[in-house]
């Protein structure tokens, strides 16, 4: 193996030409050992500079690289691709050094010391650039294009119509006998027992009735939403407060009460709300809207202890509020209840204010969702962690929205925690473009920087198979801990709890680690 | 299996100051699997030592391995070199491995880097708890299979005592009562008359009581015969 680093510095995106000294960092770049070229580009994403780049990675016969962009989230993948095909350079070869985010961003100040810091980041990145080993990873056909869908809510059926779109087989499972309209084959009063395999490759055990049958599938979607049950609370006994979904029904049949609406976060208004249930206040507030449109003389009460709504959706407060919806904040410990001399009116102490409001009501909405009880099962089978509320999780940002933390399980709607009607709508609709995009290609690939044990050193303790989150190790016929590399992540956990070091994550080993952080403290430690 | 945990950085420290060599010697075994002297720990023990010296302005030599099982003198015989070349062992195993090098090499410094706390079971990862005094003499089959010798705090032979309540022990509250559970694991088997005789005192020749405990299998042992022949051997 060569060992030839080619440095590459964005002048521009990185930020750095306002407070680095790129000649300088080119120069300390080109004395270390093992750069093979060094040069800082203009727009490094740009195709005729990746031209100029791959021109002087081949004339320079360089074998990996470092690239030094604008950030290491966005460009680098398209960057990688770019690299790999036309350079021919390994994708494990090759890795990012965040000098926007980590020095020229904190230290803007103080060039001096943004400048030192960056000359031994740099030094510390070619350092572990030089001890990295060319990977390879496998690949194995995907068996099926059929994507499964969980939930026929308004999530599911968008994201069954758009996979199938894409040219996706959908099979929809939905729990109750419901009628579905929505594309792809739909199995009622089913539900998901169990899941085996991975990303491309799913087993899914399902459940009608008494009959068990197997599903093969490459991709899961999981829209399970919210439970719609009606809950218990005092304000439920006493003013027969319903579930906001019924209101939304109401105003769509065109049934508005003249004497007022109040939408209250939660039906028991004394609970510690934050920790227990999520709110779907986009929907709270665009009913609120659509009431003060239609029929102006109802006066509309929003209650809430905190109120969110996300995105551009938070311009809706000011539309309510020109409107004339009012907005009331109250402290859970002096909880809106009914007024106990007149059980027409709710009495709400306004705590930004002071003020006790008597609120005359025709009809009293809560806006909390429990989560669906049925996330508990559908975790357990396909092995997704759940939320503090009893959501299902979704991955790291970096992942996307849409992702969990399981490779080819994607999530939408509000089976994660309440969405508005609209967002389950278009979270549907992406967890279908990405399934369809993953079972497109119609191969799944695995393996790279992954974990490897060395069976020597292993001791069976058992330690790896209780952490891994991904249930990749198992201890084979050996006796041994093996790593079953379609299901790992390269997260490294094992590798960081194996009491007999008998774990090792590829490109990221002891050796590779600390003479990385030594060169950065100089020296050994 | 012998559950340990490593001893606070500061008593290792003041054990192995005035000493310049340092070999910390792990344990593949029992300890390894506790999460408290495999290789992990033994090297991030020495990490953190070098740290501490380097603070604190000291200069000692380390150096670190792990053994298959240290209570067992084939495999540190394998390390003899290394043993005789340092100034002191720092055992990263139960008492019984660096008792074992203390006893083979009498002329070396051996320290205990662990304290040896029980013998137990991981309940879940991260997690130990005691289920065994080794009293040699086992009456499982007549508690359900919960030792009560073990987990209840007076050992007693006829509980539950009046501290017990709701299921919990009056010791502490954290620890379950190992009388009620016993009740409750027979009432399942419908062997409640199970607790209806009265139990004796308990022999406790077998257990430490009777001094230090040595075991002897006849016929696994080796014959003089036996035993000239494998030296001839090797």
């Amino acid at each position: 193996m060569k060992r030839r680093i080619q440095v590459v510095i964005c002048r521009v995106c990185s930020g750095a030409a306002n407070v680095l000294d790129v000649e300088k960092l080119l120069r300390v770049a080109n004395e270390a050992p093992y750069v093979g070229s060094a040069i800082a580009v203009n727009y490094a994403c740009n195709a005729k500079t990746i031209a100029q780049i791959v021109e002087e990675a081949k004339s320079r016969e360089v074998d990996r690289m470092l690239i030094i962009p604008c950030s290491k989230s966005d460009v680098s993948p398209a960057l990688f691709q770019a690299y790999k095909k036309k350079a021919k350079i390994n994708e494990f070869l090759m890795e990012t050094v965040d000098l926007v985010g980590e020095i020229v961003l904190p230290h803007r100040d103080n060039p001096a010391r943004a400048q030192a810091k960056a000359e031994s980041k740099l030094l510390a990145a070619i350092t572990r650039m030089a001890m990295l080993e060319p990977l390879q990873k496998s690949s194995e056909k995907m068996r099926t294009k059929n994507v499964v869908i969980i939930g026929a809510g308004v999530a599911g059926v968008e994201a069954a119509r758009q996979a199938t779109q894409a040219g996706m087989h959908t099979i929809l499972i939905e729990k109750s006998d419901k009628e579905v309209k929505a594309p792809g084959v739909v199995m009622p009063k089913t539900r998901l027992v169990s899941a085996k395999g991975h990303a491309g490759n799913f087993i899914l055990t399902i459940e009608a009735g008494e009959k068990r049958e197997t599903l093969e599938c490459a991709a899961v979607v999981i829209a399970s939403g919210g439970d719609w049950s009606d809950a218990k609370g005092p304000l439920v006994q006493a003013c027969g407060a319903k579930p906001l979904y019924r209101l939304v029904q109401e105003i769509g049949e065109g049934i508005i009460s003249r004497e007022g609406v109040v939408i209250v976060d939660t039906p028991d208004p004394k609970a510690d709300i934050t920790s227990a249930q999520d709110f779907a206040w986009e929907d709270a507030i665009q009913s609120a809207i659509e009431i003060r449109k239609k029929s102006p003389e109802t006066e509309v009460y929003l209650l809430f202890q905190e109120m969110r709504a996300l995105g551009l959706d938070e311009l809706s407060y000011r539309d309510a509020a020109d409107l004339g919806v009012r907005f009331v904040r109250y402290d859970k410990k002096r909880p809106p209840h009914a007024d106990p001399k007149d059980k027409s009116k709710i009495v709400v102490i306004d705590s930004v204010q002071g003020q006790t409001l008597s609120i005359p009501y025709g009809g009293v909405y809560y806006a909390s969702i429990a989560p669906n009880p049925d996330n508990v099962s559908i975790s357990e089978a396909l092995r997704i962690p759940m939320t503090e509320s009893g959501g299902l999780r979704r991955g790291s940002m970096q992942k996307g929205p849409i992702a969990t933390p399981r490779p080819g399980v994607l999530v939408c709607g509000s089976a994660q925690f309440p969405r508005s009607e609209n967002i389950s709508r278009l979270e549907g609709r992406a967890a279908g473009a990405l399934a369809a995009q993953l079972v497109s290609t119609g191969i799944v690939e695995f393996g790279g920087s992954v974990a490897e044990v060395t069976p020597d050193k292993c001791s069976a303790c058992l330690t790896c198979v209780r952490t891994c989150p991904f249930e990749a190790p198992f201890i084979g016929n050996a006796g041994k801990a093996e790593i079953q590399l379609q299901l790992c992540q390269g997260c490294g956990m094992c590798v960081g709890i194996c009491p007999s070091k008998a774990i090792e994550l590829h490109n990221y080993t002891d050796d590779q680690l600390s003479t990385e952080t030594a060169s950065y403290i100089g020296g050994d430690f | 299996m012998i559950v340990a945990e490593r001893k606070p950085l500061g008593e290792i420290v003041e054990m192995i100051a005035q000493l310049h060599k340092v070999t910390v010697i792990g344990c593949r075994s029992c300890v390894a699997i506790c999460l408290a002297g495999g290789e992990k720990e033994v090297k991030m023990l020495i990490s953190a030592l070098k740290l501490k010296n380097r603070k604190e302005g000291r200069k000692q030599e380390f150096d670190g391995f792990v053994l298959e099982r240290q209570c067992e003198k084939e495999w540190v015989k394998e390390v003899d070199d290394k043993i005789l070349a340092s100034d002191v062992i720092l055992s990263m195993s139960c008492s019984l491995g660096a008792q074992t090098i203390a006893d083979m090499y009498p002329e070396k410094v051996v320290v205990p880097g662990l304290n040896t706390a029980m013998f137990g079971v991981p309940e879940e990862q991260g997690m130990w708890s005691e289920k065994c005094l080794g009293c040699g003499d086992c009456i499982i089959h007549t508690t359900g299979g919960i030792c009560p010798i073990a987990r209840c705090a007076k050992s007693m032979l006829n509980g539950p005592c009046g501290g017990s309540s709701d299921g919990h022990c009056e010791v502490n509250l954290d620890i379950e009562c190992a009388w009620y559970a016993i009740h409750e694991r027979l009432k399942l088997q419908g062997r409640l008359d199970l607790l209806e005789a009265v139990r004796p005192p308990k022999d406790w020749t077998p257990s430490h009581s009777g001094g230090r405990r040595i075991i002897v299998r006849e016929d696994a042992k080796l014959t003089q015969h036996q035993k000239r022949g494998k030296e001839a051997v090797i």
